[in-house]
């Protein structure tokens, strides 16, 4: 039998359980729970909406990290990915970029973090104007502060 | 040959070009602007999308050799200490820039006289004074009045809030007793001209979905080619061609098909930036001129100058919501703008604050220098950076130095088979030690502000915003490539309008100074039409 999950799934069942373990290793659920675990902000959908060249080099990686699964200790994990992440160092940063890139777009992280969901366009920010005030002793001191004479 | 002749034509259609177009319109004349690149929809901008921060690094970076579009040429920066960035398109590098717009003091067109360094300006600030408030109209320009560290002025729109990092670096500054002021900045605080004003959408520097940010393909161009300029994308200029009595008869360039076609004009008026028009000029070899076209000085590619850039990040305990407004435009202090030589150095820098980044940034950075870990202490440490940090540009005098060159590569081209580009650059003990010396003023004021922890680097690689010096004005054709209005010494109709014509680089970034120069040297043309070639 396949254990592919179906045509459209890039992964295979046991990719998909070893990129789930890995991405959990980067980036765990919040312990306040407001932020979810990297493994549930459906990664797989992103690579293939938004960075579908990147799919083969994540397999590639995972071949070479090997079996790693929510079976084993998250310490364990932890150490695994440590190891792979100092012998592959370019390709361990071309992955957690991806990983934070699909992780921050996130509603739910987002609202975690106070920033606006969805694109920046057109909702835009609100930030407080300043306290102009501030200049006074800048406006007190003019004389010292005045641009250097050329005449 | 194409007999097609028009009155003036521009190649590059970026701050100065659109500057220029826009000016010379008054005359009536026909006036032809060449652009390689196109022109941009706003709604293709980054800031539309979720993944805004990811587009940043690609298809909308900085860096043309990241970007690589067809519209791009490559740039050899392998034995420059800097690395040149920018933007080809309609709006050229103000498509990215982040707006940041202060003038160039007085004291910078005379550092000969006042520091006995590099060479004074054929001109004067005075003289530019009007062509800046006549920019800062046509622009949108926000900011403040009554700065004592700058001749009066008037900016037409009140300053962009200053957020609370503005405030909190504002404290810092005071502790401390140094200048600072609200920033002028090129992005409208209030509905100006047809525009809507800036939604503090944050990433200025992958272009503004909004509209709100002063890019010269939202400001001077709609205007020019109202007023009868035409404008054609996707040309891009190899060389310009010389008749046999010494004057400039027109470009060969390439158009969207790739096709070879010249266009003749009775004036040339280069624009294509700092690194652009020394490039093209030292590929238009000629019997007269074997060293490149208006090069008898040998000065065209040399003295290119850079402003060398520090960076000092604070993190601050309280949420200073950082990502929000626009990146570079804020406050900025001027305290160590003018010599001092008992600080080891001539000349000086300006302190920029500049807001934070977005989330993802912010969790890459600190991937990068170990203060945001992946794995179990990654939220905690993200919460504590993301939105608590406050930056300072240290951004520095570079003095012109002929080592200092853009030549062309030997074997790099671009899509048109047209040499690029190579960076020769390295900085000067002068500037390393007046960034140093930046880099530790804006360390205390970053602990005067109050931030709980403090990093620097510097100077920075990928900064070359700035692209300045290499075609430079003077009145000595010996030394100088172009005279006091941006004649070129040497070939009476041809012109540029440029970064390539500052004499020395101030301490501010350059482009209300390039614009201001750019309608100065057009308005000179159109007084002097009559005898433009004497
Ligand atoms: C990321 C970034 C941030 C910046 N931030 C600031 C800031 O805050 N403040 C500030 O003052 N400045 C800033 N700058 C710099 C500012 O954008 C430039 O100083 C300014 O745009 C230079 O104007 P210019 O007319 O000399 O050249 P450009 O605006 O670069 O225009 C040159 C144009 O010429 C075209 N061109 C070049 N070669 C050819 C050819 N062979 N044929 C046809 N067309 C050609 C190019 O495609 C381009 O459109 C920034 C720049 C960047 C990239």
């Amino acid at each position: 039998m396949s254990n592919l999950i179906s045509t459209d799934q890039p992964f295979t069942l046991d990719e998909k359980e070893a990129l789930d373990a890995l991405l959990d290793t980067l980036v765990p659920a919040s312990d306040a729970g407001d932020k979810p675990s990297a493994a549930d902000v459906e990664f797989v959908q992103y690579l293939a909406q938004q960075d579908e060249l990147f799919i083969p080099e994540v397999k590639s990686l995972l071949a070479i990290l090997g079996h790693i699964s929510f079976d084993s200790e998250a310490e364990e994990r932890y150490e695994r990915v440590v190891a792979f992440s100092n012998s592959n160092p370019r390709a361990f940063r071309e992955l957690l970029s991806r990983v934070y890139d699909c992780y921050y777009q996130d509603d739910r992280v987002r609202r975690a973090i106070g920033v606006v969901s969805g694109s920046p366009f057109p909702q835009g920010n609100e930030i407080v104007s300043g306290d102009l005030s501030l200049l006074d002793p800048v406006i007190a001191e003019a004389d010292r502060h005045r641009y250097r004479d050329t005449k | 040959m194409d007999e097609d002749v028009v009155d003036v034509l521009i190649i590059g259609a970026g701050a100065s070009g659109a500057a220029a177009a826009w000016s010379l319109a008054d005359t009536r004349m026909r006036i032809v602007c060449l652009e390689q690149g196109d022109w941009t929809n706003p709604a293709d901008y980054p800031s539309n999308a979720a993944n805004w921060e990811n587009q940043s690094f690609g298809p909308y970076s900085i860096d043309p050799n990241v970007r690589a579009r067809e519209t791009d040429y490559p740039i050899n920066n392998d034995d420059s200490a800097v690395k040149v960035v920018n933007f080809n398109g309609v709006g050229g590098s103000t498509i990215l820039y982040a707006a940041h717009f202060p003038r160039l003091h007085p004291s910078d067109f005379q550092v000969k006289t006042l520091d006995a360094v590099a060479e004074d300006w054929p001109i004067d600030y005075a003289t530019l004074e009007p062509y800046f408030a006549l920019n800062d109209r046509v622009m949108g320009v926000s900011g403040l009045s009554g700065d004592p560290m700058n001749p009066a002025k008037q900016p037409p729109l009140p300053p962009l809030p200053m957020g609370l990092v503005g405030e909190a670096m504002a404290r810092g500054f005071n502790q401390l007793g140094w200048h600072w002021w609200p920033s002028d900045s090129a992005i409208i605080s209030q509905p100006y001209e047809g525009r809507d004003k800036c939604l503090n959408l944050g990433p200025c520097t992958s272009g503004c979905a909004q509209g709100g940010k002063s890019s010269t393909d939202v400001t001077y161009w709609p205007e020019a080619i109202r007023r009868g300029v035409e404008l054609r994308t996707r040309c891009r200029v190899r060389e310009i061609t010389m008749n046999d009595n010494g004057f400039a008869d027109g470009v060969i360039y390439y158009n969207a098909e790739g096709e070879e076609c010249h266009q003749r004009a009775e004036v040339v008026v280069m624009a294509a930036n700092g690194v652009g028009t020394p490039r093209i000029l030292l590929n238009s070899v000629s019997k007269q001129f074997p060293r490149g076209l208006a090069n008898s000085s040998g000065l065209v590619g040399k003295n290119l100058m850079f402003h060398p850039v520090g960076n000092v990040q604070g993190r601050f305990d309280e949420r200073l919501d950082s990502h929000k407004g626009p990146q570079g435009c804020c406050i900025l202090s001027k305290e160590f703008y003018e010599t001092d030589l008992s600080r080891g150095f001539v000349r000086g820098y300006n302190l920029q604050i500049t807001r934070g980044a977005g989330p993802m940034a912010t969790a890459m950075a600190g991937f990068a220098n170990g203060t945001i870990p992946w794995g179990a202490g990654h939220h905690e440490a993200f919460a504590k950076r993301f939105d608590h940090v406050a930056s300072i540009g240290v951004i520095g005098e570079d003095l012109p130095e002929e080592h200092n060159t853009v030549t062309l590569d030997p074997k790099l081209v671009d899509s048109d088979g047209i040499p690029a580009p190579k960076i020769t650059y390295r900085y000067s003990d002068n500037s390393l030690k007046m960034i140093a010396h930046g880099i530790a003023r804006a360390e205390e004021a970053m602990w005067a502000a109050g931030a709980v922890e403090v990093r620097s680097n510097g100077p920075a690689r990928l900064t070359g915003w700035h692209l300045l010096g290499t075609a430079r004005m003077g009145s000595d054709p010996g030394t100088s490539v172009v005279n006091h209005w941006g004649r070129s010494h040497d070939v009476k109709n041809l012109f540029i309008v440029d970064g390539s014509i500052f004499v020395t680089g101030g301490g501010v970034n350059p482009t209300s100074t390039i614009q201001a120069l750019a309608l100065y040297i057009a308005d000179t043309m159109k007084k002097n039409l009559a005898n433009l070639f004497d």
